[in-house]
């Protein structure tokens, strides 16, 4: 499929045939990477306030937040054709899929569980008591 | 733009020749290299997976112990799975020949991605060595599946090593797979749109985008297990408050598209089977290629037809039976546009033919007797009994194995540069035909008649057998043991008969069988760099302008037939 | 649909074997066997239709259109909307039927019979124990009434192995950590074989066992029998009794001096009349007392080093029973060897 004629500078970049295409900003590239550590910081300390149920929900809305800068400048996305983008989206999709039918089968059993914990796990927690 | 006629072949300056040395071979850079490597050492695997069936079918030829005791058994069943599973079924197609024809067919140099290219062939020897490792460890007796909590046990040490292997095979595979998408997508020559390309590129494709999306699962699945022996966290092992019934969905999201790679590379080689030795363009060639990319995104959803019993909720029951027939429709279109192919056709019944007829024979019984076990109601009793180990057999060695070996004999001339014997080829195939569906099809009756998978003996060694079961039990296993002795003359047979080729067998001609696809217009072998310019791309399935050349005892250009230019192909 | 049931009952007649089984299945020794039967052949028959027809196709053309003197291929069109169209339609209507089939079947085979008769099933390796309401426990054996609906409320003790039962096309996967649960009903009395078809190690070929459906009008005394088995052992022949029960305490005790979750009984055995030392300092004698407790209240006294994980057995067993294990710990070195298999 021949390519559109190139419409960026970064496109223009892309399409020269001896070129490497459009690199990314060392600069940029280290203040994402600086963003993801204080973000790693930032759900370690948060992790340590007892906010009840919304614990979970803050630690989940950094991570996306992470995985969000990491798919789109370290995994170039940003600048790419919106068709890898798409592929992207489809591999989640599929994870979504795969998880939520797991879970899904897993909460119609529950009442058939083995009442109380398990054996090993019983004895874990009692001899965290002691 | 040039086109290559085909010349005389040359045995002097070709790819095997162009540089010498072993060292010259472990650090190729060359997919023809690469891909003769992945051959030899898949073929060698398959040896060792066999011969690990034999051992397994002489052991089940009667009753009680016959030549081993359980444990060596249940280590001997598992290794024969692991070893075919991943060393040999799912690389052989893409791996082996997809590495060797998929550039030449796009009329490229090389693949993408040459140096990924070899670190995949490295990293599949590096998995195979861990692999076979856990033999000598005191070996892995789960069952190729591994299921938890069973495999999660402290005593079993080698499954750590097998479990290693499989990570590391699945990188292979994964690095195959994304060479093989970007050289689809970039490395086509001028005219050879999507709509162009030769159907094992489809199915190449196709199964590319399985081995991408689908083997990280396993590879994270395979770290879990590990994780959970040696830091007993309790995500499978109940006694430690996990749930074992998650394993197998995190096992079976992986394995059941698995069983798509392997099936989707040995149809599109099928596909260009049927049409070159039936001399007649492929019939729904767009009906076939969307019938890949459907089975690639629906096997996705399927993988729940593996845990009916399993405690698996009625609801998901029903919902996986559901998709899981609606996977079977696009290969039934494959079935029936190959039939379509060889209607008034001119079919020479030539070894790969032969091979891709009993495909469509053991692939038909394969994919009907799927239905059995994605009805619910039958499954029930089908589940874990001989008739699965037969339903699989048809479909993974009986089809894929077949269809692989079939694309071994059309390509041999391209890859070695010889033709092997004809006659012999006839033979070894009858052996392999005839023998398959005796082992295997007694197995049918074996499973509904309710024979368990697995078992290392049928009769009361320890008690509670009825004797009635036993006897019926051991007429099937001695006859499918005897057609395993047959099967397996015949592929000593092929191993024989090729060998000898490559010493003493006749010259190739660069289009023995009246091939289009770009692979027959570079001399047998091809030359090292394949096409000195991308050649000019036509419709590779019209044969017309092909005529049978005595002297060269190959196919080669009509006179009188335009080559294909640069706009109007 | 009674369309449909007809179709099917006219196919499984004409496929299926005698009353003792046929060629594809063994005999149809439940009220589910039937139905399995019936969406078997129906799948069965369709499919040979379809094989039938390819295979001829196939060999037909590879004779009509071999390839010799003056034969060309034709240059026939190269697809045809039409005809793909239909044969994916008529394969995608045929399945649909097939799976709706097998799903209404399916529900029928799972759905909670009403007055059952109910069993406890635990699985371990490598045998089924089977736990009766009135207290009878059978080992690798069950019994059962005919004409009736049977539940059995599953579990394992360690690894997953399944409950099948061919004559009854019946399976279910038995998990550790969860009850599963699999119903059947026998009308004729007779043995049928139970099988374990989940790979559970070494000895999975041989966890096999028999389902004994007994007359409805027999059952009761029969099974009141075997609750009270113990009483048929005179007082001397107790300890032997106890290797009977020992199947239900060996997944935590083994008789061979090896630890696992709970100390070995040959351990025990060898401590008799002297000091055991307790997690928490304390120590007592071993004797009966020491082991009527550890068996009625297994968390008060807990052996050094061992997990309180062990479950009361208070209402499980009957005295004579209790008396049994007292018996068979006390004298195991004359009912068992060294690694803990019987003697004589």
């Amino acid at each position: 499929m021949p390519d559109a004629a190139p419409s960026t500078p970064a496109e223009a970049q892309r399409s020269e045939p001896h070129g490497v295409g459009h690199i990314v900003p060392m600069p940029l590239l280290i203040g994402t990477g600086l963003a993801l550590l204080v973000l790693t910081w930032v759900t370690i300390a948060v992790a340590g306030i007892d906010l009840g149920e919304a614990n979970i929900w803050v630690a989940l809305a950094i991570a996306v937040l992470k995985g969000t800068l990491v798919a789109l400048i370290f995994m170039h996305l940003r600048w790419d054709r919106p068709f890898n983008g798409i592929i992207f989206v489809a591999a989640l999709v599929f994870v979504t899929l795969f998880i939520a039918l797991a879970l899904t089968d897993t909460a119609e059993y529950q009442s058939d569980l083995h009442p109380g914990d398990a054996p090993a796990v019983e004895s874990k927690l009692q001899e965290l008591e002691r | 733009m040039s086109t290559l006629t085909p010349e005389h072949p040359d045995l002097r300056t070709n790819y095997l020749t162009h540089s010498r040395g072993v060292l010259s071979w472990m650090f190729t850079l060359d997919h023809k290299r690469i891909g003769v490597m992945y051959l030899v050492s898949v073929l060698a695997s398959f040896l060792l997976g066999g011969i690990l069936a034999l051992l397994v079918r002489t052991e089940l030829i009667a009753p009680g112990e016959t030549i081993m005791g359980q444990d060596a058994y249940n280590r001997t069943f598992t290794m024969h799975g692991a070893v075919m599973i991943f060393l040999v079924i799912i690389p052989s197609i893409p791996a082996a020949l997809g590495n060797f024809i998929l550039p030449i067919m796009l009329g490229a140099k090389d693949v993408a991605f040459p140096r990924l290219n070899l670190t995949s062939y490295w990293l599949w020897v590096i998995g195979a060595i861990f692999a076979v490792m856990s033999m000598v460890v005191g070996g892995v007796d789960t069952g190729w599946t591994f299921y938890a909590p069973y495999s999660t046990e402290a005593a079993r040490v080698g499954v750590v090593y097998v479990t290693v292997g499989a990570f590391i095979l699945g990188f292979s595979s994964i690095f195959t797979g994304l060479n093989f998408i970007v050289t689809i997508h970039r490395l086509r020559p001028p005219g050879m749109t999507w709509f162009r390309m030769p159907l094992f590129l489809w199915s190449l494709y196709a199964t590319s985008i399985i081995q991408i999306l689908a083997t990280p699962v396993l590879g994270i699945t395979l770290l879990l297990l590990i994780v959970e022996r040696v830091f007993r966290v309790g995500i499978f092992d109940p006694a430690l408050g996990g749930d074992p019934v998650l394993y197998q969905h995190f096992f079976w999201f992986y394995s059941h598209p698995a069983v798509y790679i392997m099936i989707l590379p040995a149809m599109g080689i099928i596909s260009e089977l049927v049409s070159i030795h039936s001399h007649k363009h492929i019939f729904g060639y767009r009906f076939i290629a969307y019938s890949s990319i459907a089975i690639a995104l629906f096997g996705f959803l399927v993988w729940g037809h593996h845990m009916f019993t399993s405690g698996q909720s009625a609801l998901m029951n029903a919902i996986f039976s559901a998709i899981t027939f609606s996977v079977s429709i696009p290969s039934a279109i494959k079935v029936f546009n190959w039939l379509a192919t060889m209607y008034r056709g001119s079919i020479s019944l030539n070894t790969p033919m032969l091979y891709a007829l009993a495909f469509i024979f053991i692939f038909t019984i394969g994919g009907l007797t799927g239905m059995f076990l994605g009805t619910l109601a039958t499954d029930i009793h089908l589940h874990d009994t001989y008739f699965v180990v037969a339903h699989f057999h048809y479909v993974m060695m009986g089809s894929a194995l077949i269809a692989m070996i079939g694309g071994l004999h059309h390509w041999w001339p391209k890859i070695t540069g010889k033709m092997y014997s004809e006659s012999l080829g006839r033979l070894a195939w009858a052996l392999v035909f005839v023998g398959f569906n005796v082992t295997f099809f007694t197995q049918f009756m074996l499973g509904s008649q309710g024979m368990p998978r697995r078992y290392h003996d049928y009769s009361d060694t320890i008690g509670n057998w009825l004797p009635e079961k036993t006897q019926l039990f051991h007429t099937y296993h001695f006859i499918s043991s005897i057609g395993s002795y047959v099967m397996a003359l015949g592929f000593f047979l092929i191993l024989f008969y090729l060998l000898h080729s490559i010493f003493r067998g006749r010259r190739a001609p660069a289009n023995p069988w009246g091939g289009r696809s770009l692979e027959w217009q570079c001399t047998s072998p091809p030359p090292h760099n394949n096409f000195d310019a991308p050649p000019a791309v036509g419709d590779c399935y019209d044969f017309s302008v092909l005529e049978w050349d005595e002297q060269e005892g190959g196919y080669k250009w009509r006179e009188d037939a335009p080559h294909p230019g640069g706009q109007d192909s | 649909m009674t369309l449909l049931t007809t179709i099917l009952g006219l196919l499984a007649a004409a496929t299926e074997g005698p009353v003792g089984g046929g060629f594809w299945m063994p005999r149809q020794a439940s009220t589910a066997a039937d139905v399995v039967d019936s969406i078997f052949f129906f799948i069965l028959w369709i499919s040979v239709f379809f094989f039938v027809l390819i295979v001829a196709l196939m060999v037909l053309f590879v004779i009509k259109y071999r390839r010799r003197e003056g034969h060309e291929s034709a240059k026939t069109a190269t697809h045809n909307t039409a005809l793909e169209l239909t044969w994916t339609i008529i394969p995608l209507i045929l399945v649909i039927i097939i799976f709706y089939v097998g799903l209404r079947g399916y529900v029928g085979m799972i759905q909670e019979p009403r007055n059952a008769y109910e069993v406890w099933v635990t699985g371990q390796r490598w045998s089924w124990t089977f736990e009766h309401d009135n207290g009878a426990v059978q080992t690798n054996v069950l019994t059962v009434p005919a004409g009736r609906p049977v539940k059995l409320k599953m579990t394992s003790t360690d690894v997953i192995h399944s409950f099948y039962i061919p004559d009854f096309r019946k399976k279910q996967d038995v998990v550790p950590g969860r009850y599963t649960y699999l119903w059947f009903e026998a009308p004729e009395p007779g043995q049928y074989q139970l099988f374990c078809a989940e790979y559970c190690g070494t000895q999975h070929s041989q966890m096999a066992g028999i389902i004994e459906v007994t007359a409805a009008d027999e059952f009761d005394d029969v099974i009141a029998q075997k609750a009270n088995w113990i009483d048929e052992y005179a007082d001397e022949d107790l300890p032997r009794a106890g290797l009977r029960l020992y199947p239900r305490c060996q997944s935590c005790h083994t008789l061979d001096g090896s630890p696992l979750q709970g100390p070995s009984f040959r351990e025990t055995h060898r401590l008799w009349g002297q000091k055991r030392i307790f997690a928490d300092g304390s120590e007592t004698v071993v004797d009966e007392n020491y082991v009527r407790n550890s068996i009625l209240n297994p968390g008060a006294q807990i052996v050094m080093n061992y997990p309180n994980v062990m479950p009361t057995f208070q209402g499980q067993l009957k005295e004579r029973e209790i008396r049994a294990l007292i018996e068979f710990i006390r004298k195991l070195d004359e009912v068992v060897d060294e690694q803990g298999g019987p003697r004589e």
